[in-house]
């Protein structure tokens, strides 16, 4: 896959105004995203998802390395014709209407007055605001400003969405709604950076992430990779006495029970299969088996607190 | 080019949603209605029989006084008024164009389209600048046409007042986007200007205040800051000496020494401010 959003060796140093203080935000990040991805952006307050999403769009100038837009580096404005940017906490005017943001936004992206006006209509329905279409920006809801700001950043069709929060303060229908949106933008080919606290919602939105901390990637991947938990499997099947259980932990395998199924932990697939047979030879049904997961969260908590202990210790 | 209009265009949206900018045409066409109803001249001959004024009746001592040199009073003595009022409201109204651009939530959403910073600040520079053109053409061409009514004389000259008006406010303007760029502040932006606009009128008695200062250092750092600032006393007198046409004894000013320098500090204003804005962190 080509990818469209290139970041490599990404530093940046903050200086306060006389130069006395230095901060760290980004301390060498990589990352690529391909045509029709969903990529998350997790990490703590102050790990630079927001730093590096503002390089991306020349918001904000690396201090050492380089990101390029369609092979394009992000200093040259061009590189942004095909992106929609969503930032957190933004601002419209609010004395403008939802059609007269859209076709200001739409004409500052390059589209003739004529192909915004035609494309509002359509665009403010899949954001449910045709009712609001001439009211005025500064009466929306939080929500509705949310969704008018999504609307903005697809106005010109773009083929990279960069979006930081954007479900935030919006209702768990409108939620879906979204997230739908986004999987059918990401379908059509489009590449989307998303940028959320609300693990849930990137854990469900998103194909790969990338766990940010203290400005370093800490981990990158396909959620189902990242929240593997190595080789442990669940297993339910019956009968299973204490003999049984006895028999795999004599092959090296760790065993639980928990709640009605059995946790094994093995050194490998030919050792789990070796304790299938061996349940099967002693005439047990078997009726699932899976590997143990963690959830995003788990998995993004322990990397922060790995991290944090890690920092403490040196 | 769609970019610069979608600028521009946002520009006069949120001006005429402003109470600042409607209170100013609100006064503007209160000053303009209480002229146009309140004068009335009695015109015998193409001079002046009798006039009211708020329909009482104006004593002229039995004297006929020559239309054209009254009208020609009368806008002269105007144009200055004009200059300081114009120059003032203009910044008063454009003043906040670069501090709300660069407020946070805002920014983000025009610098992340496909517009250089030097387009955007530029962009917004030209709507507050026809935002202020619109605003003197209002004033000057109502004033020039209500006299025209009232008088039956047109002096063109009126107009071309409004261009020196105009060009110091395009100066002035520059500056006040140079420290909004640099503070993000309306409030500093707008104090800073006003404040170099009064010290720049008392820089033109520069040798006055060379003659009085202690030392030669002093002396020579007045006549240095006179060639640095914008020469508002005398573009206010090259205002006035342009609607006059030599009557009245107000002279001419030296062209290249007043407009030249005052545009020199516009575009170097423009230049530092463009330069600052392109290399900005948001």
């Amino acid at each position: 896959m080509t990818p469209v959003i290139e970041a490599e060796g990404l530093r940046k140093v903050y200086r306060s105004r006389f130069g006395t203080r230095r901060v760290n935000a980004l301390d060498g990040i990589d990352l690529s995203v391909g045509a029709g991805e969903v990529f998350g952006l997790l990490g703590p307050n102050g790990a630079g998802k927001t730093t590096t999403v503002k390089i991306l769009l020349g918001l904000t100038r690396p201090t050492a390395g380089g990101a390029r837009l369609f092979g394009i580096p992000v200093s040259d404005p061009e590189s942004r014709r095909r992106v929609g940017y969503l930032p957190e906490g933004h601002r419209f005017p609010g004395y403008l209407t939802a059609r007269q943001t859209l076709s200001i936004f739409g004409r500052m992206s390059g589209m003739a007055r004529s192909a915004v006006a035609a494309r509002v209509p359509d665009l403010l329905a899949r954001v449910r605001l045709s009712d609001w279409a001439d009211v005025k920006v500064k009466k929306f809801s939080k929500g509705m400003t949310q969704r008018l700001g999504l609307a903005a950043a697809l106005v010109h069709d773009p083929d990279v969405l960069l979006l930081d929060e954007p479900t935030d303060g919006v209702d768990p229908v409108g939620r879906r709604e979204i997230r739908d949106l986004l999987r059918d933008e990401a379908a059509r080919g489009r590449a989307i950076l998303l940028n959320s606290h609300l693990l849930s919602e990137i854990e469900l939105t998103c194909d790969r992430v990338a766990v940010l901390r203290r400005g370093r990637v800490a981990a990158q991947g396909r959620i189902a990779d990242l929240t593997a938990q190595g080789s442990r499997y669940r297993m339910t099947a019956s009968p299973v006495d204490e003999t049984l259980l006895a028999a795999f932990r004599d092959t090296g395998a760790s065993v639980e029970r928990v709640n009605g199924h059995i946790v094994l932990g093995t050194r490998d697939l030919t050792h789990l299969n070796s304790l299938v047979d061996a349940l099967r030879a002693r005439g047990a049904l078997l009726t699932e088996l899976s590997p143990v997961r963690s959830t995003l969260e788990d998995v993004f908590v322990d990397l922060v607190r790995t991290g944090e202990g890690a920092e403490k210790t040196q | 080019m769609r970019a610069w209009a979608a600028s521009v265009e946002e520009v006069f949206r949120e001006a005429s949603a402003r109470w600042t900018l409607l209170a100013y045409f609100a006064l503007s066409t209160l000053f303009i209605l209480i002229f146009a109803l309140a004068v009335n001249l009695d015109i015998v001959d193409g001079a002046l029989a009798g006039a009211k004024l708020f329909g009482k009746e104006l004593d002229l001592a039995g004297e006929k006084i020559d239309m054209d040199r009254l009208v020609l009073g009368f806008e002269t003595g105007f144009s200055g008024v004009l200059f300081m009022l114009g120059t003032f409201l203009a910044l008063f109204a454009t003043a906040h164009l670069v501090p709300r651009l660069q407020e946070k939530g805002t920014i983000d959403l025009y610098l992340s389209r496909p517009v250089g910073r030097t387009k955007l600040l530029l962009s917004r520079y030209s709507g507050g600048l026809l935002l202020a053109a619109a605003n003197l053409l209002y004033l000057i061409g109502s004033i020039w046409l209500i006299v025209f009514w009232k008088t039956g004389v047109a002096h063109p000259r009126f107009l071309l007042g409004g261009v020196v008006i105009l060009f110091t406010v395009a100066c002035l303007v520059a500056f006040a986007f140079l420290i909004g760029v640099v503070t993000s502040s309306t409030a500093v932006s707008l104090m800073v200007t006003y404040a170099i606009f009064f010290f720049a009128m008392l820089l033109s008695a520069r040798e006055k205040i060379a003659a009085a200062v202690s030392t030669e250092f002093s002396a020579n750092l007045v006549r240095t800051l006179y060639w640095i600032f914008p020469k508002t006393a005398e573009l206010a007198q090259g205002t006035v000496a342009l609607v006059s046409d030599g009557a009245h004894g107000v002279a001419p000013v030296d062209p290249l020494a007043v407009y030249g320098t005052t545009a020199l500090f516009g575009i170097l204003s423009l230049v530092l401010a463009s330069w600052r804005f392109s290399r900005k962190d948001f």
